[in-house]
């Protein structure tokens, strides 16, 4: 076991670890601790924008931004965040493009923007463009640019170490808990480092692989999320997922947003274009919530295409073939791939796919920890999917996540390195690693006879048919039971990899073990969530509850004193400043 | 009979083979040729390697032309090969056109295949010595050559007995 | 019933609905194996496995892993072809295992997949990717410019924003460099990846750090070891024209000095 000695040390090196990292790099002494190459985070997948009221194109007002996304989630934001996003959102844009991002220009040479679903102008009067793009790879622009410019500050970066756990210290005088450091897991050499840091930004990601269906990538397991509810933090609102509506159909790969803010259509099998009864303004563009449930509400009516009725069609035929080539050419190129489908002349299968965690590790607006609804653990920051702000409230807009990590990492970046510059190291406790050694060495000796690929398959089926666009309680319960059947059954788990180097069979056996918490989490939290709001809709309640429901949930792990693990869910307020809950229509 | 004379039975498909490596004794891993790493050094500043490149481009297409010239001339002019003699030489050469037609394409051929020849060396000599030592050999051989050459064209005696 | 996929859910998980009649083969998977913890040498081990040819290499080996043989190692992420962390050689060309469908290999035959060339291999298929990104960093791949900066973005016409964008979509996946017969016998060559990274640069109308970088790549290791032998254009999965942008590096050295 090495130990290492840091100001900063920041998990995960995505857009919003990137982020914070170039900041507290000028800072503090700073180390990025990341499971893959900073350049394979997912970041790099997303496709159609970031949002921010430049006003390049058209008249707009980061006024209206904040209302769309607090009418976008469903006023489940937390107001005050949601003004700093829309509100920072225009100098965070500008900023990476001194950092050197290639945006799309204008005739003007301005950085040109386009329409964007939910993103509307003077409070829901009409689309409005306000997504700045670069193609329709923006995400990777983003982590490209980001990447170079850590190697210009020479950030230091600990390539392909999981961290698995975090290291909590009760101050012996106030009883608070801070930050002392995490435990991390060479996969190189299967060794063990122990970083003692003054601060600790989270910017581990999302956790969307408990789904089948899915536009994440496999490394996103949400191990962040799951070290911190270990060690007794709350998380926030997990209940809230989001399901983009145009994944590939049957592979989940994403097709943007951007394809219907350049004009693309949704189609049933009559070739109807539905979304003008779901939403007669806004149309194919309406937030993502709508969409998806718009989509399975035509499958399950019996307007899906194929012969097994289960998908709706992308439609960008009437679209010039040049202006897919200049605005869309990584999905058609998708669309080419993966089906074997021209998009200049057949419309693209596709049906929802999950997407996004709106929920996460609750923090401030400083990015600072939440022990509770109150109290801040002083010295853990997190920032990006892995948190919750809540800027995304019950349903998250596009191109509002790469403005998240922008506005939150470099929030966080610099709140932590500010922190680091006045405080002392927290002294680590005694054999820091010894859970991370006993969970590894339980792993690779176990000789039970499940295998990580059966749960996950089994976890992943149970979450696409349970918990996916829509839920009913018995449906929750199915999953609640069956989440539980599976956690048992973990215990048993065995792998066959044994060795040291590049065990990546032990390192799915551990993120297995992660998507079971926060499957669990997800699930019971949706159980006591008796309402339809955004990204959570329940059948047997389909209307929003303002009376009971206008809160955050936030679930604990307790541990009672026989070893037995349950959830206690508690409630937070929700931060409203100027606008009052109205009906969501688009 | 000892444990290990057992286990060094030859391998049957199925079964491990004899375990001499473990996770605590790796073997070492298969490198390539010539690592970069931070310690690798800067380059000289100069624009010696695009000249070099260049010259290869504009030699060669110089070159084209004073080869298939010279062929044509020896091989398959005025009689072809048949006609080639002392006198034959002696008497271009008694021509200074000819006599910078074939210094030139002396020097160029030489230069070409030289440069040529060190970037094979570059590219595939692995270890610093063997590149020095087989730069050295091509640059002697080309040097000789080019002087060996240049000294015959320039003091041919047609009178020579 | 929640979602359309429920009745779904209870099959089993082989002849996949929305293909009439059972769309498997029986595929072979030829695969170079490496373990140091079990044997210094490198060999090849087959596995038959049957899978739906329109599925990617990478499910191919996700399938082999996860029920098979859990110790082969690889990496992977987004499995779409957009993180670059699957370059793999396949059937003796360097591709990404995600955007690489199987029908796409005459399954009939079987499948090679081995570790890219030219870096150390560490286990199967994963190699030492730090050379790699050595070579990234040392052409300075980040905006350089002087003065002040301007409160809003600069500006930019489109036509200049074009002029790079061919090279704005690499993913480092390391295809090219790997493929490059010059960085097999030398990896102190920068290699294509960093030249492209580099272009993308010099060739930015809001960059100042042309010079510098153009010196960087008129060295010995630089962009005249290139033998245009277009096998970097032919392994990108990304369909960048990475020839073509070493060449209008070196036009930019000699243009600059001429």
């Amino acid at each position: 076991m090495q130990i290492h000695k840091y100001d900063t040390v920041i998990v995960g090196a995505g857009g919003a670890g990137m982020r914070a990292a170039i900041e507290s790099t000028k800072r503090s002494r700073t180390a990025v601790l990341t499971k893959l190459y900073p350049t394979r985070s997912h970041t790099g997948a997303a496709q159609g924008g970031m949002a921010a009221a430049l006003a390049n194109v058209e008249e707009d007002n980061w006024e209206w931004h904040t209302f769309d996304t607090i009418k976008g989630g469903d006023y489940l934001v937390d107001q005050d965040a949601a003004e700093i996003l829309a509100k920072e959102a225009i100098d965070s844009v500008l900023d990476l493009e001194k950092m050197g991002l290639p945006f799309n220009r204008t005739p003007e040479g301005r950085i040109d923007q386009r329409r964007f679903g939910g993103h509307s102008r003077n409070h829901g009067e009409a689309p409005v463009r306000r997504s700045c793009y670069a193609s329709d790879r923006t995400g990777h622009m983003i982590l490209q640019t980001l990447y170079q410019n850590c190697v210009k500050e020479g950030v230091e970066f600990f390539n392909e170490f999981y961290v698995l756990d975090l290291l909590l210290q009760e101050d012996p005088e106030t009883g608070v808990r801070k930050s002392a450091g995490v435990v991390a897991y060479e996969l190189a050499t299967g060794e063990i480092h122990v970083f003692q840091a003054k601060a600790i930004i989270f910017a581990s990601g999302g956790t969307g692989k408990f789904f089948k269906v899915t536009s994440n990538a496999h490394t996103l397991t949400g191990d962040g999320q799951a070290a911190a509810y270990r060690r007794g933090l709350p998380l926030e609102d997990m209940e809230f997922f989001q399901f983009h509506p145009t994944g590939i159909w049957r592979m989940g790969i994403l097709l943007t947003e951007g394809a219907r803010g350049e004009g693309g259509i949704l189609r049933n099998k009559d070739g109807e274009r539905f979304m003008e009864k779901y939403a007669p303004v806004m149309k194919d563009l309406a937030s993502r919530d709508v969409v998806s449930r718009s989509i399975y509400t035509e499958i399950r009516e019996g307007r899906g295409c194929g012969p097994e009725g289960d998908h709706v069609y992308l439609d960008l035929t009437h679209l010039p073939p040049e202006q897919l080539d200049a605005k869309l050419p990584d999905i058609t190129e998708f669309a080419r791939t993966y089906l074997g489908i021209e998009p200049y002349t057949d419309p693209i299968p596709i049906q929802p796919t999950a997407h996004y965690a709106m929920g996460g590790i609750p923090t401030n607006v400083r990015g600072e920890v939440l022990a509770d609804n109150t109290t801040v653990v002083p010295g853990l920051y997190a920032a990006g999917e892995v948190a919750c702000v809540s800027v995304h409230g019950a349903n998250r807009l596009g191109t509002n996540s790469l403005l998240d990590i922008n506005v939150f990492g470099k929030r966080s970046g610099i709140a932590a390195a500010e922190y680091s510059a006045k405080n002392d190291y927290v002294d680590l406790p005694e054999n820091p690693a010894q859970l991370v050694v006993d969970q590894v060495e339980r792993l690779r000796n176990s000789t039970g006879g499940e295998r990580v690929a059966t749960l996950r398959l089994e976890l992943q089926e149970c979450m696409d048919a349970n918990v996916m666009v829509f839920r009913t309680e018995q449906t929750i319960k199915t999953a609640v039971d069956k989440i539980a059947e599976l956690r048992k059954r973990y215990l048993d788990v065995s792998i066959q990899d044994k060795g040291k180097r590049f065990n990546t069979d032990l390192l799915e056996a551990i993120e297995l073990g992660n998507l079971l918490d926060l499957a669990e989490v997800m699930a019971t939290s949706a159980l006591a969530r008796k309402e339809s709001r955004g990204g959570h809709y329940r059948e047997d309640y389909p209307n929003r509850d303002d009376v009971n429901f206008m809160r955050h949930t936030m679930a604990y792990r307790e541990v009672a004193d026989d070893g037995t693990e349950s959830i206690r869910l508690d409630y937070k307020p929700v931060v409203q400043t100027r606008y009052q809950p109205m009906e969501r229509k688009y | 009979m000892s444990t290990e004379s057992t286990s060094a039975i030859g391998e049957v498909e199925g079964v491990e083979p004899p375990r001499r490596y473990d996770a605590d004794h790796p073997a070492p891993v298969i490198e390539p040729p010539r690592k970069r790493t931070g310690k690798t050094p800067k380059g000289s500043g100069t624009n010696f390697e695009m000249y070099a490149w260049l010259f290869m481009r504009l030699s060669g297409i110089v070159l084209v032309v004073l080869v298939i010239g010279h062929l044509l001339i020896q091989l398959v002019l005025d009689g072809g090969v048949s006609k080639i003699g002392f006198a034959f030489v002696a008497g271009r050469w008694a021509s200074p056109f000819w006599q910078v037609w074939d210094l030139t394409m002396l020097w160029l051929a030489m230069l070409h295949g030289a440069n040529g020849l060190r970037t094979v060396i570059n590219d595939y000599a692995e270890r610093d010595n063997t590149r020095f030592w087989l730069k050295m050999l091509l640059y002697t051989a080309t040097v000789f050559t080019v002087l060996l050459g240049t000294l015959v064209i320039f003091t041919f005696d047609p009178n020579i007995r | 019933m929640a979602t359309p996929t429920l009745e779904k859910s209870g099959k089993a998980p082989e002849p996949e609905a929305g293909f009439a009649d059972s769309p498997y083969i029986t595929a072979t998977f030829r695969i170079r194996r490496f373990n140091p913890e079990v044997s210094e040498d490198a060999q090849w081990q087959d596995f038959q496995i049957s899978i739906d040819p329109k599925e990617r290499v990478l499910d191919a080996l996700h399938k082999i892993k996860w029920e098979v043989d859990g110790t082969l190692t690889f990496r992977r992420s987004c499995a779409h072809g957009i993180c670059g962390s699957d370059a793999m050689r396949i059937n003796g060309k360097n591709r990404l295992a995600c955007k690489t469908l199987i029908k796409d290999l005459s399954p009939e035959k079987p499948i090679t997949v081995e570790a890219i060339k030219g870096l150390t291999v560490l286990k199967d298929l994963v190699v030492d990717m730090d050379p790699f990104f050595q070579a990234y960093r040392d052409v300075m791949p980040f905006l350089i410019t002087k003065g002040n900066e301007p409160t809003r973005e600069r500006l930019q016409s489109a036509e200049d924003r074009e002029r790079f964008d061919d090279t704005t979509k690499c993913i480092l996946c390391a295809a090219c460099t790997s493929s490059c017969p010059v960085f097999w016998n030398d990896g102190q060559y920068f290699g294509p990846a960093a030249i492209v990274n580099a272009h993308r640069f010099i060739f930015d109308s809001r960059d100042e750090g042309g010079e510098q970088r153009l010196e960087i790549l008129n060295d010995r290791d630089g962009v005249w070891r290139c033998r245009t032998t277009f096998n970097c254009t032919d392994a990108c999965p990304r369909g960048i024209e990475v020839t073509k942008a070493i060449q209008e590096v070196k036009r930019a050295l000699i243009t600059r000095r001429f």
